[in-house]
């Protein structure tokens, strides 16, 4: 129920109220609006002169309605359009977090607010609704503040490292998880009138959840664990003292963690690491503690073969992974995905992680996946997939759109980058918003522009807009083999997996 | 050598143009069908007493009717008797082409070929040797190449290749089991190879699959090739190029000029020959089994007169591969890509 | 590349600068001494710096032996493609100016001959006799001419179609695309030549760079020219150079005439594909964008190209061009109201679901149909390829090679390991073998279309415009 799929709340629908019933509109073409509407691209009209104009929409639009349109149709029509428009101007802080409607409505009527409204929203969000609109709501949660009195401060710290990365892969982040949430079970009074079974999941376990969600979405690994905590407390028979009950949950906990986690990953790796044969050159893509254990097993196993190592930005997963395995001795390459067809030339399998395993044998996982398991199927390379058990999902997905995890877009731009983006600033075209900023900037303070404007100018610049996700879905035909727990099995057979492992 | 060899000596109706033809393949193993069609068109041109452009001509459809007529598989020949008589229609038709003067027309275009027969056989044989100068740089260093048949021309490349001491590479090659003239020069080849120092696998026509992994690129030779720059050759080609095409590997095909023929086939059972290869029976049906001795295969045809045939055999049979199985057609005057090779054939022919 | 030039780093702009006072010779060390230093590099930039210096070589030599030039200019340009074999287009460059030569012979003996030597080498055009003579009496006009689509010289035509039968076909075959090839092609030869006068025979060469006999035939080609330009009274070398200037122009107009079709390509509301920092892609685009409203996604081509891309993004120049200061300013595409999305070079796949076109740039284009891209390049098409979606390449005619691929990965250029990890971290480096590659080989079967200054072209047909482009003898150079 819960996953970083969905794991959002929906965006809101955001579809402005005047776009359906405005029949008028496209037809209106006036050039007397067309024109000020182009210049509010590059200077910010005044309050007055955007009275002045709303005052010729109004009067245009009335004429051209009182000759197309019948009038009960129309009056309700542009007074309430105006009325927004003049609630836009006022308060334009409330745009922040409303999606544009810049696309739905591509009528002159409302160009002028909207280009201001676009404006002034950039330094929130900007709409990036062509592609994973559905998947934008409020940013991402980067501090503490305003978090619920009720989150447990082991929690609090967990989301911090959640959406610093600092515990990143969808199996490690389900362990911290688990294991924070002992500490809270350990720490919980259930309250008098109450049993626990129906007072912990609901109100206690509850906001940690969704406070950790608003770190970063969750992963379908934890919301599988989730669901698993969730079903055992409500289990939990209301007669058990709780202390009892507090203890046998801590310890079905560290069982879990144990059986699908641990156990799993030692049979997995066991069983991956005889599938490395002597000479043999394995790719993989970004990092994987699984694809990590079991190539280090092989390794100290004695088998001589070499990893090429593809990784990419934002995290340079990859490089930690090819790090850590060049410490043992293993003879590392280490490629960035746009060289990726270079690499997959050399390689002789290729070994992935997952983040999950869709039920249609599609692999969830680390955006850039599909390309590396693409072009290694071209180049008839066998593709296997090292997933625990507790990783596949019921879901479904056929691409990597609708359900998807956005990373801010500012992560795409390194410090470095930017830095080195800098002396283009008297390239700017002069109609730059930000330009006009930098030079009050300078006017102001003299301050030398850093790294943090080229953000800005990206930001400030219409139409262009940085996108990050940070998953993508690989076509199960990719795919040769999902190695779990359970065994070896081929794409197709993961729903019958995962129905084994939930019936328990 | 047999150019002048005087098999006949009676006028037009008379000449064996059939025996001509098997005679002077069967004299020059090296011989390719095309060419030795083209000889012996311009033996019987020797022979007869013709005078005129008109009567050239149809002397030349004559003949080379009663050729495609009686051997099983035109396919290869055609592409000889159909350039040479495209060739005479051209220059026949525009002597200055030539360097003639417009009034030793004829005459002098007839002296040309009958005094340079010799010629035009070393300059197929040349081709060869073009091709394998040139293709030989295919083969990279530490290569494994997938070939079949018994192509000559591959043959060539491969121990071109062999030679030149700087290149290490391997050789996957497909030989079936059957003892066609086929496989002895495949089995030449094979020995050749191996005496260079070059590592040969040799695997029947079954293993194709299997060994693609190992390979790196194929390369086969061809009986024709067609307008559309498919080729024909011989039985297991087209597998081999779909195979090929499926894993990725590069599909060269090696063929003189020479063997590119005005032909359109839209699938195997779209060419011009008969092939008994599907052969539906049920059990008591066996009368129709004894199969007349094979006739024709790829590349030559030593069996000397044989009497008419009306079919191919399964282990002679040919095949035709498509053009976008194709990655490049290596000829002596370049690599082409399909394309290209349309292009040739509609310039002498439209 | 990017960091640390300044001003006065000697680049296209200075090596231009200094080629006005330089003399031919000190100018080609110049330049070979920056192509080594990759100080000049990318398509344009090198052919732009090349044909310069082919116009000084040019200008600067003395006497009017034909052959003599050709072995200079060949000469200077086999140094020039040794110091940076990758760059591709050099070669091209000084091909075209060997063609522009053999031309110019061409067109004036073509004048002045008589009869009376015919039987040797008078430019019989029929293709079936004189496939060895055709190398020496080279395409009959010139590529830029195409280019310009103008139609063919009456003289030529005239000359052309007696000697031919092939103008009984009218439709198919007064077009320049179905007969100069067998002129000038590289890949092509008449199905006759087995056919042709023996004392032809020892120029029916195989083209490839191989060829045994290639030196013999050239040789004679040489002594051939000698003999036609001692023979004939032609401004041999004011006509060179008039052409060189024509190529110039060529290299100018290339993007605009390739961004003229654009509305043929893109249409309404159309999501478009393009990765790195190309200036004709973004001349395309714009060029599209005055008419049509419609997407980009644009993938950044980290870690070798991003900085210019983000930054012909934000400014609508890449930053090696910035010192340029005669060049057009232009606005980037997002200025022109097309909203473009950045994203990493990994959500290629992501995204191709939602993509209607993918609009490539390309280093350098082969005669198979095939290209070299900046790295990702291949990832992409193949992502395309997957998903049905069209793939679409713009280049240059210029950047159009003869020289068949043999082997790939002599084309791969690597770059600093130092863009991929910094080399502050030291002991990463040591450990770890980064690799850094900057372009990617596309094959041709993954290309759907090409679009060249001569408009559009399947794949498979590039061979034929390479053909009308390159002379046989001067593949190798």
């Amino acid at each position: 129920m819960s996953g970083p799929v969905e794991g959002e709340a929906a965006a809101p629908p955001a579809v402005t109220p005047q776009a359906p019933n405005d029949p008028a509109a496209p037809a209106k073409t006036d050039p007397k609006e067309t024109k000020p509407a182009d210049d509010g691209a590059s200077k910010k009209p005044s309050g007055a002169e955007l009275k002045k104009l709303k005052q010729l929409e109004k009067q245009a639009k009335r004429a051209q309605a009182k000759a197309i349109v019948p009038p009960a149709t129309q009056q309700g029509g542009p007074p309430k359009e105006n009325q927004k428009q003049r609630e836009q101007k006022q308060s334009q802080k409330k745009d922040e977090s409303r999606p544009l409607p810049i696309r739905r409505r591509p009528s002159q009527s409302n160009a002028v607010p909207q280009q201001q409204a676009k404006k002034e929203s950039t330094r929130g969000q900007k709409n990036l609704g062509l592609f994973f609109g559905h998947l934008y709501s409020q940013p991402r949660q980067h501090s503490m503040v305003g978090a619920s009195k009720d989150v447990h401060p082991a929690v609090l710290a967990l989301g911090l490292q959640y959406s610093s990365y600092v515990i990143c892969g969808s199996t490690a982040r389900m362990v911290a998880m688990l294991l924070a949430f002992k500490a809270v079970i350990e720490s919980y009074q259930t309250p008098v009138g109450t049993s626990l079974a129906r007072h912990l999941t609901n109100h206690h376990l509850s906001p940690q959840i969704d406070y950790l969600r608003s770190c970063r979405p969750l992963s379908i690994s934890m919301g599988n664990a989730i669901r698993w905590l969730k079903d055992l407390i409500i289990k939990i028979d209301p007669s058990t003292p709780e202390a009892e009950a507090k203890r046998d949950l801590v310890e079905e906990i560290d069982m879990f963690i144990r059986e699908r986690v641990t156990a799993a990953q030692k049979l997995i790796r066991d069983q991956a690491a005889t599938k490395i044969l002597p000479g043999d050159v394995i790719l993989t893509y970004a990092s994987s503690s699984i694809v990590e254990q079991t190539l280090l097993q092989a390794h100290k196993a004695g088998v001589p073969f070499t990893v090429i190592v593809v990784d990419s930005k934002p995290l340079f997963e990859g490089k930690t992974l090819a790090r850590k395995l060049a410490n043992q001795g293993i003879t590392v390459r280490y490629y960035l995905i746009t060289g990726a067809s270079h690499a997959v030339k050399d390689a002789s399998k290729v070994f992935l992680g997952a983040h999950a395993m869709m039920s249609n044998g599609r692999l969830y996982s680390r955006v850039g996946t599909a390309l590396v398991s693409m072009l290694a199927r071209s180049h008839s390379l066998p593709v296997l997939v090292l997933c625990e058990s507790v990783k596949f999902t019921e879901k479904v997905a056929l691409d990597s759109i609708v359900g998807n995890e956005v990373a801010p877009a500012s992560e795409i731009l390194s410090e470095a980058e930017r830095a080195s983006l800098l002396p283009l600033e008297p390239h700017l075209p002069a109609t730059h918003p930000s330009k006009n900023k930098a030079e009050d900037k300078h006017a102001a303070d003299d301050a030398k522009s850093g790294p943090l404007d080229v953000i800005k100018w990206v930001e400030g610049s219409d139409n262009l807009h940085h996108l990050q996700v940070l998953y993508d879905v690989t076509p199960a035909e990719y795919i040769n083999m999902v190695i779990t727990e359970y065994g070896s099995l081929p794409p197709s057979s993961v729903p019958v997996v995962h129905r084994l492992s939930t019936n328990t | 050598m047999s150019v002048h060899t005087p098999t006949a000596d009676k006028p037009l109706p008379d000449f064996d143009i059939v025996s001509t033809y098997r005679s002077i393949l069967a004299g020059d193993a090296e011989l390719t069908m095309p060419v030795a069609a083209i000889e012996a068109l311009v033996e019987a041109i020797a022979h007869s007493s013709v005078s005129t452009v008109a009567e050239t001509l149809a002397l030349l459809e004559h003949h080379t009717a009663v050729l495609k007529a009686e051997i099983a598989n035109p396919i290869s020949l055609s592409a000889g008797t159909d350039l040479f008589q495209r060739y005479l229609i051209t220059t026949l038709n525009r002597p200055a082409a030539l360097n003639l003067a417009p009034g030793d027309d004829f005459r002098a275009i007839r002296n040309h070929l009958l005094s340079n027969g010799r010629l035009f056989v070393d300059r197929a044989k040349q081709s060869r040797e073009k091709i394998a100068s040139f293709g030989k740089h295919f083969i990279r260093d530490g290569a494994t190449v997938l070939t079949n048949g018994g192509s000559r021309v591959v043959g060539a490349l491969l121990r071109r290749a062999a030679e030149s001491s700087t290149m290490r590479f391997r050789v996957v090659y497909v030989l079936s089991g059957s003892e066609s003239s086929d496989t002895i020069e495949g089995d030449q080849i094979v020995a050749d190879l191996r005496a260079h120092n070059v590592p040969v696998a040799t695997v029947p026509d079954s293993a194709v699959a299997y060994s693609l992994g190992e390979v790196d690129m194929v390369i086969v030779g061809a009986e024709g090739v067609v307008e559309n720059g498919g080729i024909i050759s011989r039985l297991g080609t087209y597998q081999m190029g779909l195979l090929a095409k499926s894993k990725g590997k590069p599909f060269y095909v090696v063929a003189e000029s020479h063997k590119f023929v005005r032909l359109y086939p839209l699938s195997q059972f779209d060419l011009p020959i008969e092939q008994k290869v599907l052969e539906f029976r049920v059990a008591d049906d066996t009368k129709g089994t004894a199969s007349k001795p094979s006739e024709d295969e790829g590349f030559f045809d030593m069996h000397g007169a044989k009497p008419k045939c009306s079919g191919v055999n399964a282990h002679d049979a040919v095949d035709f591969t498509p053009p976008d199985l194709i990655s490049g057609i290596i000829t002596e005057s370049g690599v082409l890509t399909p394309s290209a090779v349309s292009e040739e054939l509609i310039k002498i022919w439209f | 590349m990017a960091q640390g030039i300044t001003q006065l780093a000697p680049g296209l702009i200075s090596f231009l600068k200094s080629l006005k006072t330089t003399p031919a010779d000190p100018s080609v060390e110049h330049l070979i001494s920056l192509l080594k230093r990759r100080q000049i590099r990318n398509s344009r930039p090198c052919a732009i710096a090349t044909t310069a210096l082919m116009l000084r070589v040019v200008g600067e030599f003395k006497g009017r032996d034909a052959a003599k030039l050709v072995e200079r200019i060949r000469q200077v340009g086999r140094r020039l493609t040794a110091a940076q074999p990758r760059e591709v287009v050099v070669g091209n460059i000084v091909r075209r100016v060997l063609g522009l030569v053999r031309e110019v012979l061409d067109d004036n003996t073509g004048d002045s001959h008589t009869g009376s030597d015919a039987g040797h080498n008078t430019p019989t055009h029929h293709d079936s006799m004189t496939r060895p003579t055709l190398s020496s009496s080279i395409s009959t006009f010139s590529p830029l001419r195409h280019a310009a689509a103008e139609p063919m010289d009456a003289s030529m035509t005239s000359e052309m179609s007696d000697s031919s039968e092939f103008n009984r076909r009218p439709p198919l075959l007064t077009s320049h695309t179905s007969y100069a090839p067998t002129t000038s092609a590289p890949l092509v030869n008449s199905l006759f030549g087995l056919f042709s006068q023996p004392d032809d025979s020892n120029a029916s060469t195989p083209t490839g760079a191989a060829s045994p006999d290639g030196k013999s035939a050239h040789s004679l080609n040489l002594e051939r020219l000698a003999d036609l330009s001692r023979s004939t009274n032609i401004d041999l070398k004011s006509e060179v150079m008039d052409g060189i200037r024509e190529l110039q122009d060529e290299l100018e107009q290339s993007d605009e005439q390739i961004a003229g079709v654009a509305l043929e390509h893109i249409h309404s509301n159309e999501i478009i594909l393009t990765h790195t920092a190309s200036t004709t892609v973004q001349k395309f685009l714009l060029s599209a964008a005055k008419k049509r409203k419609f997407t980009v996604v644009h993938a950044e081509t980290y870690p070798h190209d991003n900085t210019a891309t983000h930054g012909i993004l934000l400014t609508g120049r890449k930053r090696e061009t910035r010192l340029d200061e005669d060049e057009d300013p232009w606005k980037p595409l997002t200025a022109a109201g097309i909203p473009v999305y950045v994203i990493p070079d990994s959500h290629v796949f992501a995204i191709m679901s939602r993509v209607n076109k993918v609009i490539l740039a390309t280093h350098t284009v082969l005669a198979n149909g095939g290209l070299v891209a900046a790295a990702g390049a291949h990832m992409i098409a193949k992502a395309a390829k997957e998903h049905r979606t069209p793939v679409v390449v713009l280049s240059g005619v210029y950047k159009l090679s003869p020289v068949y691929p043999f082997d790939i990965d002599e084309l791969i250029e690597y770059g600093d390991a130092g863009r991929v990890v910094p080399y502050e971290d030291g002991e990463f480096v040591d450990k770890v073998d980064v690799e850094h590659p900057l372009y990617d080989y596309v094959p041709a079967d993954l290309v759907d279309l090409y679009i060249t200054n001569l408009g559009g072209h399947a794949p498979s047909y590039l061979y034929r415009i390479v053909a009308d482009h390159y002379h046989t003898e001067d593949i190798t150079l």
